[in-house]
């Protein structure tokens, strides 16, 4: 098979366009239902990941700047987290491009991927401008941590890699989930969306 | 005569800071950044605490109370203010270094501790709460506009004022499908498998909803001119309120001013 | 003959299919008329207007063959201009807003916007056609908080405001019901009576029946009859090729059949009742 070529310009198409909003929706959304569920995880970044798998990173990237933006009208102190929900963006698109969402062993992977780029890149964010706490439920476990002598950085690893790696998993498996039920004459108009669709041949 | 429907989009504002334009805010808000960094990098006292950071702070409640906001901007600032104590405290007792200054049984409040703690909570506190004055006194339809008028491609602002309908729409709808599945039975209390589990019902069907009402969206933007060529005619406009020189100027003197003292401190 | 569209030997399948929708079509639209589109589901109705639009290949993707032609122009020399040619409106009213205006007098008003048309002249031409099409009463309110019938009644006002040539119309009231369906096509009929082209997609046959000059029947992708509605909607064979004919016409062959000799078949209630009554009076005389 022809190696598919990629261009930011098409990546951008009227359809992408209208996903970023659906995407930066579903964030928050996410976030919402995560929060009157009492789930112990963010699950603020569904959108971003759904955008990017279909419309691939660039797309993605953007879908998560504007979560961060839009949510920061609310409360500024989300705008220093931009850059985590830009590189969930691009790291899912560019997996999605490199077909890495096909069999199983790749999901794995691929999730694992994303939940350590997402506590690498958040990592320095906390500790550096927040001093490891941010005030939500998993930073006061990170509070306790340091109380009790862990190192910051140690501390923050701690209590964030479990609840990332249950985030990416619920997060990755809505969207597929979704995609699975989108039908291929719609998929075939995402930049990315053929990677999903099942051979009849 | 009957006000046209033109007139009745617009937004008039008899506060002149509420009705600066949008642009000035921003400009008041960068430079306000500006300063909050060069003031908290100002050590006072003998243990060097960058006190001038706590003060500068009735800057915002200033400008939120001259925008007649007061209240409004109060009630935005409780979630950054909870934030910022949170940093606060935990910075106090738990940053080891330097001189032990006071302790309490097991807590103690090292030199380095409260160092770090006033700058990280008051610099949050300063830069959240400039944009809180922002947002608070600016409409959505404002930014959207002033976005557009600041020669942003049409395309991206129009992803950005969907994204704030959208924000609304969906989650209006998850509500709906979240009390539909609970009348068909899906529990979502219990432990974290079933809450967890009770996501999927109330998701899956948004999401896919709202990527099959992109499709046909596109179909109907097409069917408006969206990808019409040539420029476009706006029936919201935006307004000044006369004071946008005045606050131009004197947000940059300010900062100016601020600069030029810090560099002093440095030379003398 | 004034054509304003042309389909010449179309063949148009969608992505990840072997079968076409659209089979070999060959289609003129003269301008002024009002064309009523039936066939079955999966008749290859909607991926018609599709292509009309230009939708298709344009969005959907998938392979065509043969050429549209607007005003002699092919139609993917338009580009975004094509909004201003034709006008389009589809089945589900919920999707056909701008998701950017806070109001339905704005939402309206979109797409002028885009058009650049000059402040003062929007606002009379919005206004007009808020009248038109009975809807200036809801002209403040969000279009988020409108009843199916009132989105579609908006959805139709904000492309009939920029003033197209042709409408192209797929199936509007399949999703509203009998009192939405009603002021709709009291729109259409005023677009009818301002003579502009239209294309129209509907189940009800009767509603076409009243409407359409001439009908365009659809079967398994292919137009299997066109031409003048009198002719076309009378014409029993239709029957066996799962199209769904007026039960007034149906009505007018059985009683032809039975030796009632009446001067046409009818093909809306009024005709009927008009042509039966005249076949009656004659009946007695004799």
């Amino acid at each position: 098979m022809e190696k598919k070529k990629y261009s930011i310009k098409e990546d951008f198409s009227m359809l992408a366009l209208l996903i970023i909003p659906v995407g930066v929706a579903v964030n928050f959304v996410g976030g919402q239902l995560a929060s009157l569920l009492k789930l112990p995880m963010y699950l603020d970044t569904i959108g971003t990941i759904f955008a990017s798998m279909l419309c691939g990173p660039w797309v993605g990237a953007v879908t998560g700047a504007l979560t961060n933006i839009v949510t920061g009208i609310a409360n500024p102190v989300n705008f220093a987290f931009i850059p985590v929900n830009v590189l969930a963006g691009l790291v899912t698109g560019f997996l999605a491009r490199g077909k890495m969402f096909s069999v199983w062993w790749k999901w794995i992977l691929s999730m694992l991927i994303m939940a350590v780029v997402s506590i690498i890149s958040s990592a320095p964010i906390v500790v550096l401008v927040y001093g490891g706490v941010t005030g939500s439920g998993t930073s006061l476990i990170t509070a306790a941590a340091m109380a009790a002598g862990a190192n910051i950085w140690a501390a923050f690893f701690g209590t964030e890699g479990i609840f990332t790696v249950l985030d990416r998993i619920i997060s990755f498996l809505i969207c597929w989930a979704v995609i699975k039920v989108i039908p291929a004459r719609t998929l075939v108009k995402f930049g990315c969306g053929s990677n999903y669709i099942k051979d009849n041949k | 005569m009957e006000k046209s429907y033109i007139e009745k989009i617009q937004i008039h504002k008899t506060n002149k800071v509420a009705g600066l334009h949008p642009a000035t805010k921003f400009l008041v808000v960068i430079m306000y950044t500006i300063c909050t960094f060069v003031l908290s990098s100002v050590s006072l006292t003998k243990i060097g605490l960058p006190l001038l950071a706590i003060p500068w702070f009735l800057v915002v409640l200033l400008l939120c109370a001259a925008s007649g906001a007061l209240n409004k901007c109060l009630k935005a600032l409780k979630a950054v203010v909870f934030i910022a104590l949170i940093i606060f405290v935990v910075q106090t007792f738990l940053v080891p270094g330097g001189e032990v200054l006071v302790r309490f049984g097991f807590l103690k409040i090292c030199e380095k501790g409260l160092r770090t703690a006033i700058s990280l909570s008051f610099m949050i506190l300063d830069i959240a709460g400039i944009f809180v004055w922002l947002f608070q006194t600016t409409e959505n339809k404002e930014i959207s506009r002033a976005l557009e008028e600041s020669g942003m491609n049409y395309k991206a602002a129009y992803v950005f004022t969907s994204t704030l309908q959208m924000i609304n729409i969906l989650s209006d709808n998850s509500k709906t499908i979240m009390n539909a599945q609970r009348a068909r039975g899906v529990e979502t209390e219990g432990n974290m498998l079933i809450r967890a589990k009770a996501f999927f019902p109330t998701l899956v069907p948004l999401v896919l909803g709202a990527v099959m009402g992109s499709e046909e969206r596109v179909l109907t933007l097409e069917a408006r001119g969206f990808s019409m060529q040539g420029e476009k005619t706006h029936l919201f406009n935006l307004e000044k309120s006369g004071a946008e020189g005045a606050f131009k100027v004197v947000s940059i003197l300010i900062t100016v001013l601020v600069v030029v003292g810090r560099i002093a401190l440095w030379i003398l | 003959m004034d054509i304003i569209m042309e389909c010449k030997n179309v063949t148009y399948s969608y992505p990840l299919t072997k079968k076409p929708a659209i089979k070999d079509l060959n289609l003129k639209l003269e301008r002024g008329k009002f064309y009523g589109v039936i066939g079955e589901n999966g008749s290859g109705k909607t991926t018609l207007c599709a292509v009309l639009r230009g939708f298709a290949p344009s969005f959907y993707k998938g392979e065509m063959e043969g050429e549209v032609l607007v005003e002699g122009k092919k139609i993917g020399e338009y580009g975004g201009e094509l909004a201003k040619k034709i006008g389009f409106v589809f089945q589900n009213p919920f999707t056909q807003i701008s998701g950017v205006k806070d109001t339905v007098f704005e939402e309206v008003a979109y797409g002028l916007e885009n058009f650049g048309v000059p402040v003062e002249e929007i606002e009379r031409r919005v206004v007009d056609v808020m009248k038109m099409t009975d809807i200036e009463h809801l002209a403040e309110k969000s279009p988020f908080e409108l009843s199916g019938g009132q989105m579609q009644r908006v959805a139709l006002a904000s492309v009939i405001v920029l003033e197209p040539d042709l409408l192209i119309i797929d199936e509007p009231t399949s999703q509203l019901d009998p009192e939405g369906t009603e002021s709709v096509f009291a729109i259409i009929q005023k677009m009818k009576e301002k003579h502009k082209t239209i294309v129209l997609v509907e189940h009800k046959i009767d509603l076409i029946a009243e409407y359409a000059d001439e009908v365009l029947v659809f079967k398994d992708g292919t137009m299997i009859a066109n031409g003048d509605k009198k002719e076309i909607l009378s014409d029993m064979s239709l029957l066996e090729q799962g199209a769904a004919l007026p039960q007034v016409a149906i009505l007018g062959r059985k009683l032809q059949e039975k030796g009632l000799s009446l001067s046409t078949i009818p093909v809306t209630e009024k005709q009927a009742v008009e042509v039966i009554a005249e076949a009656l009076k004659e009946r007695k005389r004799s």
